[in-house]
């Protein structure tokens, strides 16, 4: 195990809040003598990240993900636990470890907006202290990914969101980090800005090795680019496997879908619970038990004309939703 | 020199930027020179009416005028746009990049914006400096003159250090955007030699709030008023003051870390 890039073991970080009722009195009272609560963001998370892995770090709004990802990176000091990230402590800040990792926020900028950003660029490279000749073939690795061209000489602020958000993830990868920390890369853009995000990930992914754990809203960033997956919710850790496996443990049902040739004349629902598949709506589906898909698929083809018969997994996000609400 | 490249870095920048902004700075240039003359033109009409001004001659004045200026001027290029920047990116988070950032974060809060056509106004207070120090030459020797660079440093030192403390301060009132309007208000104590204010008020600008330090104290040494143990004691003064404020600024990035979401 001591070859793991990311090493976590029981991090926790509670959060003093000031809290009040709402109301004018209640204001005067707060601001006299403050109230605080403790709010547990991250509750004893343990993981173990490989070199070269991608992970999704999936969960509800307010699960913890940023404030997990924020001690890694180094910006929050855990109230308990340890971690190490490439042999460093993340929070003591070393300079050795800051130029060998990223955290690139999708929700933050790092670029000035009154300048293109090949200024930007300039102004990292000198900060990050690379060398030209390594800047420039960076420069131009990153520029056949993520087509950035024309954009870098554009002020930042006459781009648009996409066009802004290829900047912002080339700028945090000019120093060549081995780790990457993506808190929601994609939010916001379209389904071809996603997709093309998602793309220039895997492929920067395959060709340097560089780790990455990554949270996002959108699944398909998921399904597309982590065979792992780590799922927290109320800041404790839910899951922490395969995505296939994650299938089979919280939700073992497959669904079944028939075409009949009468559907008014029969009703599935003793065969299982009716659900509905926006995907394919010709047929009618059920969801059933995994174990049981043999015999009711077998009852259901003699008993019913059926055209057509589909067998399918449970969407991932229903997955998903499930594993957050156990 | 790794400083000094990501200096000349911060500097390219910035002019790229000023660049973008061609009308702002041509206005700001001109309307910098009209306040440099309606300066001169208050000093000349009191001294059309007196010959000192606190016991200040003439070239006394204009080398006092020229050390407020140029500390101004140093303020103006540096702490304010900085202080601008840095509120904002506090307010927003942006300010999380920078304590990633493989920089100290003190020197990135001091250098990462400059307002570079204030070189200009650099100009100007070098021009009034060289020409209120030869009006008044023969009263200065050379041990007064070394003096006086010395505490002009030092003045700086110790202003910079005041707004470092203060911009700290927003580490732990996270809302907390009047730290420049203090500072602005203890500048303009500045202008006129610490001798016309009250003496319960020197002693609040001298040693409460060290702006007199930085303008009038380097010019008193240059006048001979000050021994040697007294430059070399607010020199100090300067160096102590850098040390406490890079202490309060670790102290608020801990406390900043400890505490932000």
């Amino acid at each position: 195990m001591s070859d793991d890039v990311i090493q976590v073991e029981s991090l926790s970080k509670t959060y003093k809040v000031s809290e009040r009722e709402a109301g004018f009195g209640a204001a005067m009272r707060s601001f006299f003598r403050r109230k605080f609560k403790d709010v547990e963001a991250v509750k004893r998370v343990s993981f173990n990240i490989q070199p070269g892995e991608i992970v999704g770090f999936l969960g509800p709004n307010g699960a913890g993900k940023t404030t997990t990802l924020k001690m890694l990176s180094g910006l929050l000091n855990p109230t308990e636990g340890r971690a190490h990230v490439l042999g460093f402590t993340p929070w003591e800040l070393k300079p050795a470890y800051l130029r060998s990792m990223t955290l690139v926020m999708g929700q933050r900028n790092r670029l000035s907006w009154d300048i293109p950003a090949a200024d930007s660029f300039l102004l990292n490279q000198a900060i990050y202290r690379i060398p030209d000749d390594e800047y420039k073939t960076t420069l131009k690795e990153l520029d056949d990914l993520l087509e950035l061209g024309p954009l870098l000489k554009k002020p930042v602020r006459n781009l648009s969101l996409g066009e802004r958000m290829k900047c912002e993830i080339a700028a945090g990868l000019l120093h060549r980090p081995k780790v990457l920390f993506l808190d929601e890369p994609t939010i916001g853009l379209d389904i071809t800005g996603q997709a093309r995000i998602r793309e220039f990930l895997r492929e920067y992914n395959h060709r340097t090795g560089a780790t990455i754990l990554l949270t996002s809203h959108y699944m398909a960033d998921v399904t597309a680019l982590c065979e792992r997956i780590i799922i927290i919710h109320h800041g404790q850790l839910k899951y922490d496997g395969g995505l296939a496996n994650l299938s089979r443990r919280i939700a073992p049902f497959k669904l079944i879908g028939v075409l009949l040739a009468e559907p008014a004349a029969y009703s599935l629902a003793h065969y299982g619970t009716p659900v509905e598949n926006e995907e394919d709506a010709d047929k009618h589906y059920i969801q059933v038990p995994a174990g049981d898909v043999a015999g009711i698929t077998a009852r259901m083809l003699a008993e019913l004309p059926i055209h057509d018969i589909t067998i399918a997994d449970p969407p991932i996000e229903t997955v998903i939703e499930r594993a957050f609400n156990e | 020199m790794h400083i000094f490249k990501l200096l000349k870095t911060f500097l390219q920048v910035n002019i790229q930027m000023s660049l973008a902004y061609r009308a702002d700075t041509v206005v700001n240039m001109l309307l910098n020179l009209m306040w440099l003359g309606w300066e001169l033109l208050s000093l000349s009409i009191i001294f059309a009416n007196t010959n000192t001004l606190g016991g200040w001659g003439p070239g006394e004045l204009i080398t006092l005028l020229g050390v407020f200026r140029m500390v101004n001027t140093l303020m103006s290029a540096f702490i304010w746009p900085n202080t601008e920047k840095f509120n904002a990116s506090v307010r927003d988070g942006s300010f999380d990049y920078n304590l990633l950032m493989p920089v100290d974060s003190m020197f990135l809060v001091t250098f990462s914006r400059i307002t570079v056509w204030r070189a200009w106004e650099m100009l100007l207070a070098i021009g009034l400096l060289v020409s209120g120090i030869s009006i008044s030459r023969d009263l200065i020797s050379l041990p007064g003159f070394l003096g006086f660079l010395l505490l002009v440093i030092s003045g700086m030192l110790i202003i910079y250090s005041l707004w470092i403390v203060l911009i700290a301060l927003t580490f732990w009132f996270t809302k907390f955007d009047n730290n420049v309007t203090i500072l602005q208000a203890l500048m303009d104590a500045g202008r006129y030699p610490i001798s016309v204010y009250p003496v319960w008020l020197r002693i609040i600008v001298t040693f409460i709030i060290p702006i007199g330090v930085a303008t009038t104290i380097p010019v008193q040494a240059l006048r001979g008023e000050l021994a040697g143990p007294q430059v070399l004691l607010f020199a100090g003064v300067g160096v102590i003051g850098f040390w406490l404020a890079s202490r309060v600024w670790r102290a608020g990035v801990k406390r900043y870390s400890g505490a932000s979401s």
